[in-house]
């Protein structure tokens, strides 16, 4: 399994469709919350689609419904979804500590309000965080939002929070 | 400005700040607890490294376990005591209570405060007057541990007002329950929520704080009740701590208001698989309980063990229902021997457990088998969160959970023989 690094904002791929509300605590069941990345990643989802973390192959694209990522505020379920080699997350909503989580470690994602109308589970999806654009190659459907704020996007372009802070030392560090 | 635009304008060194700015603000207050503190230190080890900035603003409280039940936990346990100490980090070992309660209790929190933390549930503090928020492992290794700051995006605010006066059934604990329905799960996502009204107004503080708690549920970044007399006196009751800083809207006008008539309330359940799944507790009167739980961040409060005496009161624990109540700190525990709740809770059949977080994620305690089904007063109710993915969390009101524990079944208090 490969892992996407650095700031990759645009992908394309099949996508993986999961439904509304869906907690953070079935991306990374407990048991598995102290476990190395390698046994995390290997039940990403599991209970939801137990063919998910078997088949998922990088560039693919995950698609939610409304509050994904709710619940617990554990960075550990965007991290394993990031290990997973995903593209990027679409939802027509996210719960704000996923959505904070998701810039924070580098994962791209796009809140796009009926995006979960628009897909079926295979279909190939081309995504654009930084232009909000989004592509249904199977269906010719085309969306476009406002992208996320710049900062964020600048995060995502960092690699995340932990490299930007030690760049913008004029932000979180000014007496140095 | 409201309160939450003053104290983020004041804590990022700016005369105002809008709905929608991003600010870099000091931290007054690092929360963590035993799994969060455990992730968090990793990665602030491996990635960040360097001296902690301001180690007398971050306190780890051990909840999630009050004795480790496996080497694993002991080892976890144990690399978190030796990074505490390292770090010059206040640590509240096993035993002491509830991350939340405890920090409160401790006199930690102050009015006006920045607080955060990697628990969902750090926006409770707005009962306190206090801005705080859940931020991820990430931000608390990144920015917080070494530079004592966050970055916040301003959040807007939604006023949520309170009028009416509830059935006399009917505890702070339903009402609170019975918004997430009327609201909807991430039905104000991003938001500040003010809980306002005179409803709100009339609640002590114990009652108010099982609202800015829920306002995760609802999607919002962090929630409050305005300071008022109330606020104060309580604040009075805690030992000394940091200087308080009391921020007070000045009539800035929220984006928007919602307004509730609670008078028609009835004692609520929040159904699995999640929070906002709500009914009255008559519709599901009968379910069988083979559990039941006063504990975790909505419960293991005085009032809740004060309401459960009452219900027991000539009465008690069904065969073949473990009743399990968890103090949510030491000081609710003194509280409630001084008021003969200990004797009269355990010789109704109830088991006390030390103070801790109970059978939020079932890391000590509470895991079930599938087709089980506890009744309690956690916050959250997801599938798999205890044992079996299988098994059913019932979220319940103190007087609803005790029902339920002498007939074996969910059961309103108000319908006991």
């Amino acid at each position: 399994m490969t892992t996407v690094e650095g700031p990759v904002l645009q992908a394309r791929g099949r996508c993986w469709t999961f439904g509304d509300n869906i907690p953070t605590d079935r991306l990374v069941k407990t048991k598995y919350v102290v476990e190395p990345m390698s046994v995390i990643v290997a039940h990403v989802l599991e209970d939801l689609n137990p063919r998910f973390p078997l088949e998922v192959q990088p560039g693919d694209i995950v698609v939610a419904g409304k509050h994904f990522g709710q619940s617990s505020g554990r960075a550990i379920a965007v991290k394993a979804l990031k290990a997973t080699g995903i593209g990027c997350v679409v939802a027509d909503t996210f719960a704000r500590t996923f959505y904070r989580n998701a810039f924070e470690v580098g994962l791209p994602v796009l809140e796009l309000p009926g995006v979960s109308e628009l897909v079926s589970d295979g279909d190939v999806l081309a995504v654009d965080v930084a232009a909000g654009t989004f592509r249904n190659e199977a269906t010719g459907q085309e969306r476009t939002v406002a992208p996320p704020d710049a900062f964020l996007l600048e995060m995502l372009r960092a690699g995340g929070l932990i490299p930007l802070a030690k760049k913008r030392t004029d932000l979180f560090d000014p007496a140095t | 400005m409201n309160m939450v635009e003053k104290i983020l304008a004041r804590a990022s060194g700016r005369q105002s700040v809008e709905p929608g700015d991003v600010v870099v603000a000091e931290v007054d207050l690092l929360i963590m607890h035993d799994l969060s503190g455990w992730l968090t230190s990793r990665v602030f080890d491996k990635q960040v490294g360097g001296p902690v900035r301001h180690p007398e603003r971050v306190a780890m409280v051990f909840d999630h376990h009050y004795s480790p039940p496996t080497e694993d936990a002991a080892d976890m346990l144990k690399a978190n005591r030796e990074w505490a100490r390292r770090n010059g980090i206040q640590l509240f070992d096993c035993g002491n209570g509830n991350i939340h309660h405890t920090v409160v209790r401790r006199g930690l929190v102050r009015p006006g405060a920045i607080v955060v933390g990697s628990d969902s549930h750090t926006p409770v503090h707005g009962a306190l007057g206090a801005f705080a928020a859940a931020l991820g492992n990430d931000s608390h290794a990144g920015t917080v541990l070494p530079y004592g700051k966050a970055w916040f995006r301003v959040p807007e605010t939604v006023r949520v007002e309170l009028v009416g006066t509830p059935p006399p059934g009917t505890t702070a604990r339903d009402v609170a329950l019975w918004l997430v329905g009327q609201i909807g799960e991430g039905g104000l996502i991003y938001a500040a929520v003010e809980f306002a009204g005179p409803y709100v107004k009339e609640l002590p503080f114990w009652d108010r704080w099982l609202f800015p708690l829920l306002c995760v549920d609802l999607g919002a970044k962090c929630s409050f009740v305005e300071p008022d007399e109330v606020t104060e006196e309580f604040v009075r009751s805690l030992p000394p701590g940091a200087a308080d800083r009391p921020a007070h809207s000045d009539g800035g006008e929220a984006a928007r208001v919602l307004r509730f008539d609670v008078g028609g309330v009835a004692p609520q359940v929040a159904c699995p698989p999640t929070v906002g799944n709500l009914a009255d507790v008559s519709a599901l009167a009968g379910t069988p309980v083979q559990y039941a739980e006063l504990g975790g961040h909505a419960g293991g409060r005085l009032e809740d063990f004060r309401a459960a005496a009452e219900v027991l009161q000539g009465r008690r624990v069904h065969p073949d229902v473990r009743f399990n109540v968890v103090p949510s700190s030491r000081e609710v525990f003194t509280e409630a021997v001084r008021e003969g709740l200990v004797l009269a809770l355990h010789e109704a059949g109830a088991t006390w457990f030390p103070p801790s977080t109970g059978s939020n994620q079932a890391y000590n305690m509470g895991a079930m088998a599938a087709g089980e089904s506890m009744i309690s007063t956690h916050a959250r109710n997801f599938p798999g969160r205890n044992g079996s993915a299988e098994a059913n969390m019932y979220l319940a009101a103190a007087r609803t959970v005790a029902a339920s524990a002498v007939t074996g079944t969910i059961t309103d208090a108000g319908e006991l023989a």
